[in-house]
Order: C-alpha cells, then structure tokens, then sequence
C-alpha cells in the first residue's frame, strides 16, 4: 500500500481531502434542502444569535488581549527596573506571554489532598467567567457593541462583583492559612471599593439620564471638552482608585501580597487553574481600562472632529477590467519610484538593494495610505483605534503603577475607602444633582 | 588604657574579684564567682560611676575542667569595655542565674549558651535549644563533643557517634580532648 | 478498639492509621514562655512563614500567633542555616578560622573578617601597617555603602515595590565588582589577613572606584529619591515599630537601629579602631526610633561612608600591607575581644588562645542575631503586612544569624 510510504504531511492530506469533499458535499446538500429554514430561524431570532456569536467572539479575544497585556507588563516593567526583559522568543520577546500560556497549560494541575474538591475546581472557573463576562457590554465602538443593551452599567457591576465570590470560593476551599487570608482580603477589599466605585458614576448617570454604556459614549460626542473626566473629575479620580482595587493590582493587590500571604487565594493551585486566575486578572485589567475610557474618556469619540470631507471617491466598480490591471502595475511602478532616488544617491548601492529598499518603502507608504483612507473612510475603525489608544494608555497607567508603588497596608486601603471615597462619591453625587436642578440639564 | 576605671572597679568590688583588674589593649577584665555574679551586674548597670548599660555579648566557654560564662559589658556614655568572666560552673550540671532580669536581649544569648554548653540560665523564661532541633540531645560546643574528623585523632579507640544521645551528667565521661585550665 | 487505616498519599498500597490526619501533633511546650504561645484564645490561629516564604530574608521561620490580620503574639524559629562555625574554627588554625567566619554574613563579610581579625591581633600583638588599615577602612565603607544599598532595595520590596531593589543592585553590583578585582571574591572576599591585608590596591580596583565615586552620590540620591517621599511608603513605616533608647539599651541593641532610637553610640567614634579617630566623619542618629528612623539612618549612613571614602583616598599613605610574622601563629595564652561597627551593629569575636596553633573558643557576636529577638515585641499588635516592614527595617542577615 503506497499508505506507508507517504510523509506525515501527505497522510494527513490524504485523509483530509476526502472527509472535506464528503463533508462538504453533505453541507452544501443540507443548505440545499434546509438552508431556507435555517435563514428563517436565525431571522426569526436574530438577537439570540448575534449574542451568540458576540459571546464566542468575546470569549475568543479575552486570551489574545490577555497574552498581550502579559506582554506589556514583563516588557513596560523590565524597562523600569532598567532590565531587558523577555528577549528570547518571538521579535523582542513578544510571544514569551504565549509560552507562559502553554507552560501553564502543561504543567501538572494537581489538586492538594484536604481540598474541598468541587468548589476547588470551580473556583479558577467563576472568577474567569465573571471577567470575560463583562466585556460583553463594552462598546468598543458606536457599531462594535455585543449587548448594548440598557442597563449595561448595572450589567457591569453586577457580574464584575461575581469576581468576588470566585476568590471567595478559592480562598475558602483551599485548606491554606494564606489562602484564606487572601480570600477574605480579597472580599473585604471588593465589597469596600464596590460602593464607591458604583456611586461614583451616578452623577454621569444623573447627567446623561441612562444606563447603556453605547448612550454614554454617544453623550461625549463633541470635542474632548465633553468627556465626563472634564465635567465630572471628582468622580473620575474616585472611579480610577476603586477599579484600582477592584482589579486587584499594585498599590491594593493586597489579596495576592506574595510578601505578606504567599499567593493569596492562589497558594494552592497550580497549572491551567492558576493560568485562569492569572488571565482573569489581565482581562479585568483590560475592561476596568475599557470601561474608564468608555465612561470618562470619551469612549470612541475622537478628542477633536476634524470633517476632512475626503473627496476621494473612486468607484471600483467603474474601472472594469483596469483594476487588476492597475492592482498589477501600480506594485512595479510605486518599487521603480522609490528605489530611483536610492540608486542615484549613492554609487555603492547595487541595483538590487536599491530595488528590495523601493519594494519595502512602497509597501510602506501604500499600507500606510491604506490604514489613513481607512481610518478616515470608515468610522467604525476610526472609533476602534481611538477607543484601543485610550484603554491602551491606562493599561499602560497601570503596569506603570505597579513598577513604582509599593503596597498599601490593608487597614489604611479599608480605612480610604470608607472614610474617603465613599463621603466623596457622595459629596459628587449632591453636587452634580444641585448643579442639574439649577441648571435644568 | 584607663587607669581610672581600674581603681574604680577595684574600689567598688574589692574582695568580691577572684584576680586583680586585668587590662589589655582597650579591654579591662574582672572575675567574680559564681554566687556575687548577678550582684557585680547589677551593681555595674545601676551605678553612676560606672553605667554599664550595654550588654555586648554573653556567651558560654568550657575549659575542659569547668564552665565559665563570659559578659561583654559596655558603657553607652564613657565608651569603656568590660569583660566579666564567671568561673567555676560545674561541668556536669552548670547552673547559673539568668541576666534577662536586666537585659531582656540576653534571652537569646543564654538560649544559644544553653544550645551549645547545656548551661542551664535560672530565670530565663525562654531556655530552650535555638539552633539544634528540639529533640536534639547533646552540647555541640563542648569538649567533649567529637566532631566526625576527630575520631582518627582520639585517644579512645574507634569512632563515636558524632550525635551522641546524652545528658550532661553522662557527658563527663567521655573524655574531653582539649583541657586549658588557666583560661 | 480497632484502629481505622486508609491508603497513603504517597504509596496506595501502604495503610496508614486514619487518625493521622494532616496536621501536625501539637508540640509540647518546654518553657513557661512556650507554653504561653501555644495557648490559643478564641478567633487566634497560627500562621507559619517560612522557611520558604517570599519575605523571610534567607531560612527564617516565623510562627505567628495572629487574630484576623492582626499579630498577638510570634516566634521565630532558627537554625534551618546552622553551620556550627563556633566549632569549625576551634578545629581550624587562626589562618582558617577566618575562612569559616567570612560566609557568616553573606551581605556584608568583610565585616566578618574584620572582627575576628582584630581579636587575633591584640592576640599576637601584632602592629597593622598604616596602609593596610587604610586600606581595611577603605574595603569595609565600600561593604557598608554595598550593604546598605541592598537593604533599601529589600526594604522597598518587602513593602511591595519591585523597583528600587533593581535600581539598587546597580551601586551594590558596581561596588562587588570592584572588590572583586581587588580580593578575587565577589562575595566572600576572604582578604583580611592577621598582620594586614592580602594584597595592595590594584590598577583595576582604583580605576574602578575613581569611576564610581565620581558619579555615586548623585546615583544613590536618585534610587533615595524613588521611595524616601513616597506617600505609602511613608505611611507604611512612620510609627511603625517604634523602639525607644531605654528599651534598645535594654535588648542590646547597636548599630544603625540603635542609632535611630537616638543613642549615639557608634564604635567606629567610641571605641575606635584602625585609622578611625584621623578621619572626619558624622554619626547620624534619628529620635523617632521607628522603622522609617532605621531606614533613613542608614541612608544617611550610605553619605557618611562615600565622606569616609573620600577621605581615605586622599590620606593614604604609601608602605606595606603586611607586617611581619611567623608562617605558624602560637599566640601566648589570652583572651581577646575584637570588635567593629558593622552595617548591622557590633561585631564581635571572643578569642581565647591556649597557646597552640588554634583558638581555644572563638566566639561570634552577630548584632542581627539580637535584633531578630526584636520582631516579636515591636510587632505584637500590629497587621500581618507591618511584620514584614519592621523585620526589613531591622535588616537581620540569616546566614548571621544562625551561624
């Protein structure tokens, strides 16, 4: 049989080819036969499906904006501690974060003896859960919203809050001193910083009249002047600390204090368990990020409109056969005019260095051309990038923080919240709803 | 070398020194017995001529024939130093009145003292091993303690155990390899 | 009654006795003073730290009796680096014995050497050559600044801040490099000798050290300023721990701690040593005596030693380094006490001679051994996180510690 003389890359093609074909044949007979039925349940129900795949989608970035914020962090802090940092794999190190992942997904997940086994096991699970949860609601931009729906603020507490209740569980059932340690900070913490950090947004909420996060945004269009942190600073500042906390990262990462209590709640656990507390924690970062640039910093709104009017409206369409034709000649033409300069400049640059250089600068600009037309052209990639520059920015708050504070003592972080927060997110609330009844909106 | 403290010592303690005021370098050194010796610390603590209060080191030395029990005292405001041996500890059961009535911090001083000679701190309220494991049962800085490479160079043929289960009272038999008595 | 069994953990197919569950038998209490520890009230547990815990500087196990986050009571537990120096160099000539003495503080072990050399000279009667107690003052206020630098660095990240032990492993580095190219070590430098030091000033040691000084002080302002003003760190440490005069005097407390308890009491102007009382110098102290005061004593400690230095540089004078003696040390029958001011307190050694080639009874004095007995009193009450910055603030060295 000429089976066994295939390579390993042939096999598999060999087996492939036919399952496709079969496959495929089937799919295209069922379409056939039921695709009409299928078009009609999914129009008839259209939301469950779009959360459906809003859900999968949420779910599938939460690792990747993970990988990269584990990234940002062992690179953003290297340079801060005048190291170098990852520097082995990928370009400057750029996929250590996804060998991290794999390590973790490797390792012996083993389960310590006296554990309370189910909640243990579960535990990694619900604080994941609660993370990605939440990004459910951030509207990324005016058109890239999962479920925009509401009460997307009340949404976002109330399943942000669930955190808790996971580090609880895995603080409990461990078995460990520290861990229980960790878990109780862990709550304290949260449920002290859940007040402040939900009465801090009522006065925009008393401004803008609503809950859903996409009318919020919509409410700052205008210049930069209209985002929330300029007309509601007090707020901003109380909400910035409290998302500090609730995050758990440095100056209040006192559940995880590896000085004081080891790991916190994750002393025990070990492998993919730990991977999910570890990425639970990048992603919370990310939508704690998301959700003060939604709610303070404009979301997706530009700092400044500036109305181009681009006029550049070439109709594809109407060239016919010339586009392939231009798509053919413009690579050859845009090479030959950026590598003539190269070539005349100097008499040491062979010709074909000069050209590799055209080819590389043409491929540049002519990206760069793309990205601008396409930043400009299509408002729902504009609004991503200016939405990702501000999360991104206070992403980089954070990890900044962490490379310069030290840690609070957990009395003094109990003591703030309550005796400061909570009477200044009050003080906020009274003066933003005098300032409207004065004003009449 | 300071001629002022020697009288002054001799003055105050008389009788009570076993040898006359010694002084080398920028030491002094008395010797008091065992029973004036918490006395003689008080006495160099609380008096304003003298004002030792600075307990520098408190350790234990076993001579082959005896125990003694060493202070290093130390005055905060004239800067004189000041040793005060205690000879004359009973080698098989050494006894002596603890110092933490004055220097708390001598607790873990005597504590290694009791670790390592079995010199037993009346007083102390702390006096157990610090170093060696709590089950560990014999002195390791005694002299009659063998260390794993001294076996070849024993005048008892064969080798011991280098942990050698013991009291003090049992420990006198085995013979101590090194004697100075003049320390 | 039959005894229940269970499959082992380790091998299902041994039993075990189900009745020995997971923990431990409690242990049965010796002391007066045990006993009151173990005895817990009700809401007390123990928490154990250590051996292997992030904080504990080298093997220290800490017992901590605490009530929700707070602390009633503490024990530490030695012994886990016992290496039974005391009883090496009684069997080690006088040559050997310093070997055994260098490791003891890994930190800062010129200092080590420094001690027991002293005792061994008054011994002998052995005169240093001038340059070569320049040059001792020299290497021990390059020790003291590198271990001081280090303390900020694990003071900072005790508290949290993985920054600054960074920033300061830049100076402590530099500082062990260059005695590296002086002794051949990088950190048991091994260098003192009974009569001197073991070789001159090298090229590569002075070039070095011409480069640091020329830009120390400004380096070592910029990683102060890093923490000294910063708000949590401040508040983490002021009042924290605080130690009056009468009490540290008490503990027999030295060094940096006692200093800022507001004693002034500092060997290298009390009882001087070497070419001490010829050079300039202050003997910073702070009233407050709490872990903020012992932090910034020792950082204006760090000032003192580049004065020092400098100092040292320009007074040295030309000469041996070693003064002459017999390849074979008998000291005549005597007991000497050497003592010198290290970066944590007094060192001292006791050393009595019986006439042979080796100590009758060296005795090592290490000043964190007393401080460690500190943690427990200046921490009873306190949160769980304040142990961590009074026991960095005392700066106690394990490898001294236990010997």
């Amino acid at each position: 049989m000429a089976w066994n003389r295939l390579t390993p890359a042939g096999r598999v093609l060999a087996v492939l080819l036919p399952v496709l074909a079969i496959g495929g044949a089937l799919t295209t007979a069922l379409l056939v036969a039921f695709g009409g039925a299928i078009a009609a349940t999914i129009g008839a129900n259209l939301p469950i499906v779009r959360f459906l795949v809003a859900s999968v989608v949420t779910f599938l970035i939460s690792v990747p904006v993970a990988f990269l914020l584990i990234y940002m962090e062992m690179k953003i802090i290297a340079l801060m501690n005048l190291r170098i940092g990852p520097d082995r794999i990928g370009p400057a190190g750029a996929v250590m974060s996804v060998v991290h992942g794999l390590k973790v997904l490797m390792k012996e997940d083993y389960t310590p003896p006296s554990v309370d086994v189910p909640v243990f096991t579960l535990a990694p699970v619900v604080v994941y859960l609660a993370s990605f949860m939440t990004l459910l609601v951030i509207p990324f931009a005016p058109e890239l919203t999962s479920m925009g729906f509401e009460l997307g603020l009340l949404y976002f507490f109330a399943i942000g809050g669930l955190s808790v209740v996971g580090l609880m569980m895995a603080g409990w059932s461990s078995f460990n001193k520290y861990s229980l340690l960790g878990g109780i900070r862990a709550a304290a913490q949260a449920i002290s910083y859940e007040i402040p950090l939900t009465l801090s947004v009522v006065g925009i909420v008393i401004l803008t009249g609503t809950l859903s996060l996409p009318k919020i945004v919509a409410a700052q269009d205008g210049s930069f002047l209209d985002w929330f942190i300029f007309r509601q600073p007090l707020a901003a500042i109380i909400f910035f600390i409290a998302i500090t906390a609730e995050a758990n990262r440095t100056p209040f990462d006192n559940a995880e204090a590896d000085q004081e209590i080891v790991a916190g709640f994750a002393t025990e656990y070990s492998g993919m368990r730990f991977g999910f507390f570890f990425f639970a924690e990048y992603v919370n970062v990310f939508i704690v990020s998301a959700l003060f640039s939604a709610v303070f910093l404009g979301g997706s709104n530009p700092p400044i409109h500036i109305n181009l009017n681009p006029q550049i409206l070439i109709n594809l369409s109407a060239l016919g056969i010339g586009l392939p034709l231009i798509a053919g000649i413009a690579p050859v033409l845009g090479t030959l005019l950026f590598a003539a300069p190269i070539w005349f400049a100097s008499s040491r640059v062979k010709g074909w260095q000069a050209l590799v250089a055209g080819f590389l600068i043409f491929g540049g600009v002519s990206t760069a051309a793309v990205g601008i037309w396409a930043f400009v052209m299509l408002p729902p990639v504009a609004s991503l990038i200016w939405f990702l520059i501000k999360t991104f920015t206070l992403v980089f708050t954070f990890v900044w923080m962490r490379g310069t504070l030290p840690r609070a003592r957990i009395d003094q972080l109990m003591g703030f919240a309550w005796k400061w927060l909570l009477p200044a997110s009050l003080l906020n609330i009274f003066a933003t709803a005098f300032a409207v009844l004065i004003a009449g909106r | 070398m300071d001629r002022r403290l020697a009288a002054l010592l001799q003055e105050k303690f008389g009788e009570r020194l076993l040898t006359p005021v010694r002084q080398r370098y920028d030491e002094s050194e008395i010797r008091v017995a065992l029973a004036d010796a918490t006395d003689t610390l008080r006495t160099l603590h609380d008096d304003p001529a003298l004002r030792f209060e600075m307990l520098i080191d408190l350790c234990g030395v076993d001579t082959g024939e005896e125990m003694q029990v060493v202070y290093h005292l130390s005055s905060s405001t004239s800067g004189d130093w000041l040793r005060v041996i205690v000879p004359g500890l009973d080698r098989t059961a050494p006894r002596i009145a603890s110092a933490t009535f004055m220097w708390p911090g001598a607790e873990w001083m005597e504590r290694e003292a009791y670790d390592m000679f079995g010199i037993i701190f009346e007083g102390n309220r702390d006096l157990r091993r610090i170093y060696m494991p709590d089950d560990y049962r014999s002195f390791p800085l005694r002299k009659d303690f063998y260390l794993a490479d001294d076996a070849s160079r024993s005048p008892a043929a064969g080798v011991r155990n280098m942990e050698r289960a013991g009291t003090p009272a049992d420990a006198t038999a085995a013979t101590v390899l090194r004697k100075s008595p003049g320390v | 009654m039959t005894q229940q069994m269970r499959p082992s953990l380790d091998d299902p197919r041994v039993a075990i006795p189900a009745e020995s569950t997971w923990y431990e038998p409690a242990p049965i209490p010796q002391t007066e003073r045990q006993a009151e520890f173990l005895t817990l009230r009700e809401g007390e547990m123990f928490v154990n730290m250590g051996p292997q815990h992030p904080s504990t500087h080298g093997v220290l196990r800490v017992i901590i009796k605490v009530n929700g986050e707070k602390v009633v009571d503490l024990d530490p537990v030695l012994g886990y680096l016992h290496r039974g120096v005391e009883k090496l160099c009684e069997n080690a000539d006088y040559h050997q014995a310093i070997c055994y003495t260098d490791p003891l503080e890994y930190v800062a072990s010129l200092f080590c050497e420094a001690a027991p050399v002293a005792a061994f000279e008054k011994l002998m009667d052995v005169e240093v050559p001038l340059r070569a107690q320049y040059i001792r003052v020299l290497t021990m206020e390059l020790n003291r600044i590198a271990s001081h630098t280090l303390f900020q660095g694990w003071m900072a990240l005790d508290l949290g801040g993985i920054t600054p032990i960074l920033w300061a492993f830049i100076e402590r580095d530099e500082i062990v490099d260059m005695l590296a190219a002086l002794t051949g070590q990088k950190l048991l430098y091994n260098y003192y000798r009974i009569g001197g030091v073991n070789g001159d000033l090298n090229h590569e040691f002075m070039s070095r050290l011409g480069t640091w000084m020329s830009r120390a002080a400004a380096q070592i302002d910029s990683n102060l300023a890093l923490i000294n003003e910063n708000e949590i760190f401040v508040r983490r440490t002021r009042g924290l721990g605080v130690l009056d005069a009468k009490t540290a005097l008490k503990m027999g407390v030295t060094g940096p701690n006692l200093r800022a308890s507001g004693v002034p009491y500092d060997l290298r102007r009390d009882r001087p040593y070497l070419v001490y009382p010829e050079l300039e110098f202050d003997v910073p102290t702070r009233d407050e005596g709490d872990s903020l005061a012992r932090y910034l004593v020792r950082m204006d400690e760090i000032k003192q030693s580049i004065r020092i230095i400098d100092q040292v540089l320009h007074e040295m004078p030309d000469g041996p380094v070693m003064a002459k003696l017999p390849r074979l040390l008998r000291p005549r029958p005597g007991r000497a006490f050497g003592a010198v001011e290290g970066p944590r307190g007094v060192y001292g050694t006791y050393a009595i001679s019986d006439g042979t080639d080796q100590p009758f009874r060296l005795r090592i004095h290490d000043p964190s051994f007393v401080h460690l007995q500190l943690v427990g009193p200046l921490t009873k009450g306190n949160l769980i996180a304040d142990t961590m910055a009074v026991m960095a603030s005392l700066d106690p060295v394990m490898g001294g510690v236990d010997k």
